[in-house]
């Protein structure tokens, strides 16, 4: 047993309020973007994939911050990266909510599967065409790089949890562990409203598309903005 | 052809007016926040000028957040000065944002001196924009006082 045993279960709870309050705010439009992507389809195995890639991120570096013993050479070096992911982010509720509403079709976008087409355009092509659920997970890998106020408070744990470990792999594993506790609290918030976006539950969804899609282009713009601005 | 462009024309023209209905929206939110008497206008600390004190049931606490400016995202030295008769253990620092669960984030302060305690701590940044963050004392036995102020992101 070791003397981080009970912040496991705090940084549980922690995921689980924060999870609907700030989470929702934060990654509900991500969330709702890939439940209105799926169209009426299963919205359940590929939310799960999605958190289950966002998790393994947290998790990765929690363990990097418990190596570390530090949360500022940790954030500062991923700092351009979780920029890029915002801005990432907000281009493909941006994209998302202009081919969801008819507005642009993804072929005018990015050209009828070119296959000089750039590694963007090939990923979103898949994405948006996507079949199998499991192109959610490494979405979630990415999209868990996404700048968070109670991540980083997470974080700092892991780093401080890191600075009274014996050993690098003790702080390693302290670091994770805090991390995991912390992304599966965030989880039942962010399937809820990912359930709740599927839609199955409305019988009319052809204006609800036309809204959100509205909805999703103005979100994309402000994460777009949010990025260049971070 | 006409029939088509005006289609185009209009759905962007949506596009637009949605546009600047996220603007607008984002200065009335911010225009809330700022009137919001739980926030900002709650300030009740300068600590990019210097040391903040309050009074606590008989007591005087001193905080101070080193080095200034003081910014979100960097390792940052926690002081706390006591002054009066009473005896207390260490205090430590809650560090939150009103409105807005950020999770637990603990300073815990060792005495450095005579009623002269000090801790590392870091202040997350909120991606949102808010500043406003309280830094709230503790002082075991004795009770609770609140340092709100703004960092610099």
């Amino acid at each position: 047993m070791s003397s981080t045993d009970p912040l496991y279960l705090v940084f549980l709870v922690t995921g689980f309020t924060v999870g609907f309050g700030h989470c929702v705010g934060m990654c509900g439009p991500i969330v709702v973007s890939l439940s209105l992507n799926l169209k009426g389809r299963n919205v359940l195995i590929p939310h799960l994939l999605y958190n289950a890639g966002r998790i393994i991120t947290y998790a990765i570096l929690g363990g990097l911050a418990g190596i570390l013993g530090s949360f500022t050479i940790l954030t500062s070096s991923i700092l351009s990266l979780q920029k890029g992911v915002l801005i990432f982010a907000g281009v493909l509720v941006l994209l998302m909510g202009l081919a969801m509403g008819g507005w642009i079709s993804f072929g005018r976008i990015f050209g009828d599967g070119d296959s000089s087409s750039s590694l963007f355009s090939k990923s979103f092509h898949r994405l948006s065409a996507a079949r199998s659920p499991m192109v959610y997970l490494p979405l979630g890998l990415l999209l868990g790089l996404l700048p968070c106020g109670p991540v980083y408070t997470a974080l700092i744990a892991s780093a401080r949890a890191g600075m009274g470990a014996q050993t690098a792999l003790q702080g390693f594993l302290s670091g994770m562990g805090l991390m995991l506790a912390f992304g599966i609290g965030t989880i039942p918030a962010l399937l809820v409203v990912g359930k709740l976006a599927g839609l199955g539950w409305i019988r009319s969804r052809r204006m609800i598309y036309k809204i959100s899609s509205v909805l999703m282009v103005v979100i994309g713009i402000y994460f777009i903005i949010q990025g260049i601005q971070y | 052809m006409l029939e088509g462009f005006w289609i185009s024309a209009r759905k962007i023209l949506i596009t637009v007016i949605a546009c600047l209905l996220m603007v607008m929206n984002q200065g009335a939110l911010r225009g809330a926040i700022a009137a919001d008497p739980t926030s900002e206008n709650l300030i009740n600390c300068s600590i990019q000028q210097g040391p903040c004190t309050k009074d606590l049931r008989g007591m005087t606490v001193t905080l101070d957040i080193q080095p200034k400016p003081v910014t979100a995202m960097k390792d940052l030295k926690f002081q706390v000065t006591l002054s009066g008769e009473k005896k207390t253990a260490a205090p430590y620092i809650d560090l939150s944002m009103r409105g807005m669960n950020m999770g637990p984030n603990r300073v815990e302060l060792r005495p450095v001196k005579d009623n002269v305690y000090e801790g590392q701590g870091i202040i997350a940044r909120c991606p949102s924009g808010r500043r406003t963050w309280i830094a709230t004392v503790t002082l075991p036995e004795v009770g609770k006082v609140e340092f709100i102020f703004d960092v610099i992101y």
